[in-house]
């Protein structure tokens, strides 16, 4: 009788442990998900300003149509990539080309008097810092999401529930992995 | 975050219930004072049977409703200050919504927006106190509102990463949690400061009869006044070295950090005259205070902010560097602009005089005198026209002479006139233009600007405009004339004479008068909307001198 008591208390406080560990691991997922909405939230603004960028940098630079049509093809790959690998690679390299855009036209003093360039530069600069901050919270977000699926006693509730391990927001820059030469 | 959310949240309304609580403390000690003073003064004297024993206590009774009172008291003066927080606060201070057609604003708001997704994309509003001084600050309330501000002088002064570690900072006290108790605190205090000063002016206004009723309510709120004090010491100033760790781990840029702080203590840190009342939203204290600098037990329990060269210290550590090398990077330290096209002013006015050429049909007409030039058909402001041999060629507006005879005589007491929108001496319609950001109307013509009361003190904390030879000696020889005792104040002038121009803004008339006594520059102020007319170069003359002013008041002979 106390056995049995004991037993079902026992059940009971397990049964709650485990509901309460997956809803804990549903809301962990579910900020990850919302992290990754706001990436792409600022992914799309970028694709709206780019094309305003590049008509209105246009006129100012026509020696510079490699670099423009570099960013143009970028945009597009970015825009076409389905899965998150491809998708990673091609919004760094979007960022990539953006910022060799970025240098060229320090090149170009009309533009730096261009009052509505400036502007969209510097929406354009706002957007991107605030793709790096949400890749930042996103990867956060996942860190701590991974890491709770993966310790010992909430493994089993997140294997039971089919909770996936997620990937990290990656920079895959060549310039940024590379490590610096040296030479004596 | 370093707290998980359910702490924070706990952690904030632990403390604002104990503030209440204190709250409460504070009146029952208060009420039980004034029935002890009631007792034994007043009714002692009518009860003629009494005999004197000392203090007589109030009884179990007494001090129950005291308690009841005191309760009452604490939950109205809850209730108001907690009401309306941000507003009541800001309107304190004198912050105001960031304008999204300032170009600075718009630059503001987009790094408040970053810092928003940053930390998990909470909506944070921007907002900015139209001062020189460098300071920022935090708000937030009950229902989830936040809002983060910087002065116009930090906009101006810091670069962009800077600027953005600084938001980050104010951000750090939202998502920490301890910026609603804080907000709380200053609304609080806030009350009893504002209501101090009001009864002081009514005591000055008021002797004699019902001074007496006026000389005790003030020793009263005078007393309580005590109590704004004591709530300050509920904000640790543990406090700002949490937001800077987590503006750091936001920004991943301590140097930023650490430069803003070194630039914003070595400028004036205030906030306007009533901002200072409100040191512990702020992430400098406004107020100079000796015991900020200090560490130690007493130091770390009365003040509101830690000692900034200790937060540099361990932000300059965090990024491997050298405290004292900071002042080495930031010696020449001048942050990009977003405005475009810096504003270069006009070239000297040399005021040739004429016989006049003038140039239409792709031919030199002339030589013309000014009545044969005003009849002269094509001939108009935009034309462009040289004087008998000169070289250079001018645009009719820039000149003086030619620009007079487009002038439409305007009666000098029209009334029921409307606001034009109209240059009020070429009497043509104004242009919006940015000069150095900020949004204002300018005559194509003759050059002359109007700037809105709220934004001369934006014009002012903004460094983009370059000056032309002929503005520094316009600022020089005001300068001197001011220096000379020269200065014009028109004592014996008839008043109406100084009325000139009408304010294109709302119509009524502007008074010529200098701009404020210090910077003895001419020019026509609204006496209505208090906006700001003026001519071609006024501002920037009045802006060389603002921006060189240690060179002029230190007493420079040109």
């Amino acid at each position: 009788m106390i056995i049995g008591i004991v037993l079902l208390v026992l059940l009971l406080v397990g049964l709650i442990w485990f509901f309460a560990t997956y809803n804990a691991l549903v809301g962990l997922k579910v900020r990850v998900e919302n992290a990754w909405a706001q990436i792409d939230v600022q992914l799309k603004r970028r694709y709206d300003l780019i094309p305003n960028l590049v008509e209105s940098v246009k006129g100012y630079m026509a020696h510079e149509r490699q670099t423009l049509e570099a960013v143009i093809k970028a945009r597009q790959q970015a825009i076409d990539a389905t899965n998150l690998q491809d998708k990673m690679q091609a919004e760094n390299f979007l960022s990539q080309t953006l910022r060799s855009l970025f240098a060229v036209s320090e090149r170009y003093p009309d533009l730096r008097a261009d009052q509505n360039v400036l502007k969209l530069q510097e929406e354009l600069t706002s957007t991107e810092n605030k793709i790096s901050f949400a890749r930042q919270y996103y990867n956060d977000e996942v860190t701590r999401y991974n890491t709770m699926i993966q310790v010992v006693p909430t493994c089993f509730v997140a294997q039971a529930g089919g909770f996936a391990k997620r990937d990290f927001f990656q920079i895959d820059d060549a310039a940024q992995k590379s490590a610096p030469q040296v030479k004596f | 975050m370093p707290f998980s959310f359910i702490e924070i949240e706990a952690q904030k309304s632990r403390l604002i219930a104990w503030l209440f609580i204190f709250l409460i403390g504070f009146y029952f000690v208060t009420v039980y004072l004034v029935l002890l003073v009631f007792q034994n003064t007043i009714l002692s004297t009518m009860v003629a049977a009494s005999i004197r024993r000392g203090l007589t206590l109030p009884s179990f009774n007494h001090v129950l409703i005291a308690f009841f009172v005191a309760f009452l008291i604490a939950w109205a003066h809850w209730s108001f200050s907690t009401s309306r927080l941000i507003q009541r606060i800001s309107l304190a201070i004198g912050a105001v919504p960031a304008d999204l057609r300032d170009t600075y604003h718009q630059y503001l708001g987009n790094i408040v927006d970053e810092v928003s997704v940053a930390i998990g994309g909470r909506k944070l509003e921007a907002m900015v106190i139209p001062t020189t001084a460098m300071n920022a600050f935090a708000l937030e309330d009950f229902q989830g509102r936040a809002v983060i501000g910087v002065t116009e002088g930090l906009l101006t002064r810091l670069s962009r990463p800077q600027i953005e570690a600084v938001v980050a900072h104010e951000a750090g006290h939202i998502t920490s949690g301890d910026c609603l108790s804080t907000t709380v605190t200053c609304s609080l205090a806030e009350l009893y400061e504002e209501s101090l000063s009001k009864l002081g002016s009514g005591l000055e206004r008021s002797r004699g009869r019902g001074g007496l009723v006026f000389l005790l309510l003030y020793a009263v709120i005078g007393f309580m006044a005590l109590l704004s004090n004591l709530i300050r010491y509920f904000v640790s100033r543990q406090r700002e070295y949490r937001a800077d760790a987590i503006s750091v781990r936001l920004t991943r840029d301590p140097l930023s950090l650490a430069e803003a702080l070194r630039l914003i203590c070595g400028k004036w840190h205030g906030a306007g005259f009533d901002g200072e009342k409100m040191s512990s939203i702020f992430i400098v204290n406004p107020e100079h205070s000796a015991l900020d600098d200090r560490a130690g037990f007493f130091a770390d329990w009365f003040s509101t902010h830690p000692p900034i060269a200790q937060r540099i210290a361990i932000l300059a550590d965090m990024a491997h560097m050298d405290p004292s090398s900071l002042d080495d990077r930031l010696k020449d330290f001048k942050p990009a602009s977003p405005v475009a096209r810096p504003f270069v002013s006009a070239q000297p006015v040399l005021s040739p005089k004429g016989p006049w050429y003038v140039y239409l049909d792709q031919l030199w007409r002339g030589p013309l005198t000014l009545e044969a030039l005003q009849k002269t058909t094509g001939f108009f402001l935009t034309s462009w026209v040289r004087s008998e041999g000169a070289s250079t060629v001018m645009q009719a507006s820039d000149i003086p002479e030619l620009l007079d005879l487009f002038r439409s005589p305007s009666s000098p007491d029209a009334k029921g006139a409307t606001a034009s929108g109209d240059c009020p001496r070429c009497h043509v319609p104004l242009s919006q233009v940015h000069y150095e950001g900020v949004p204002a109307s300018q005559c194509g013509f003759c050059g002359g600007m109007f700037v809105s009361q709220d934004k001369v003190s934006r014009v002012f904390a903004r460094q983009d405009a370059t000056f032309s030879p002929e503005v520094v000696r316009l600022a020089q020889t005001a300068w001197t004339v001011k220096k000379n005792g020269f200065l014009l104040s028109h004592p014996k002038a008839d008043p109406k004479s100084l009325l000139i121009l009408d304010c294109p803004h709302c119509a009524h008339k502007m008074r010529r008068q200098y701009f404020v006594y210090s910077y003895p520059v001419e020019v026509d102020r609204c006496t209505y909307c208090d906006g700001i007319w003026f001519d071609k170069m006024e501002l920037e003359t009045l802006q060389y001198i603002y921006e060189n002013k240690e060179k002029f008041f230190d007493g420079a002979s040109f």
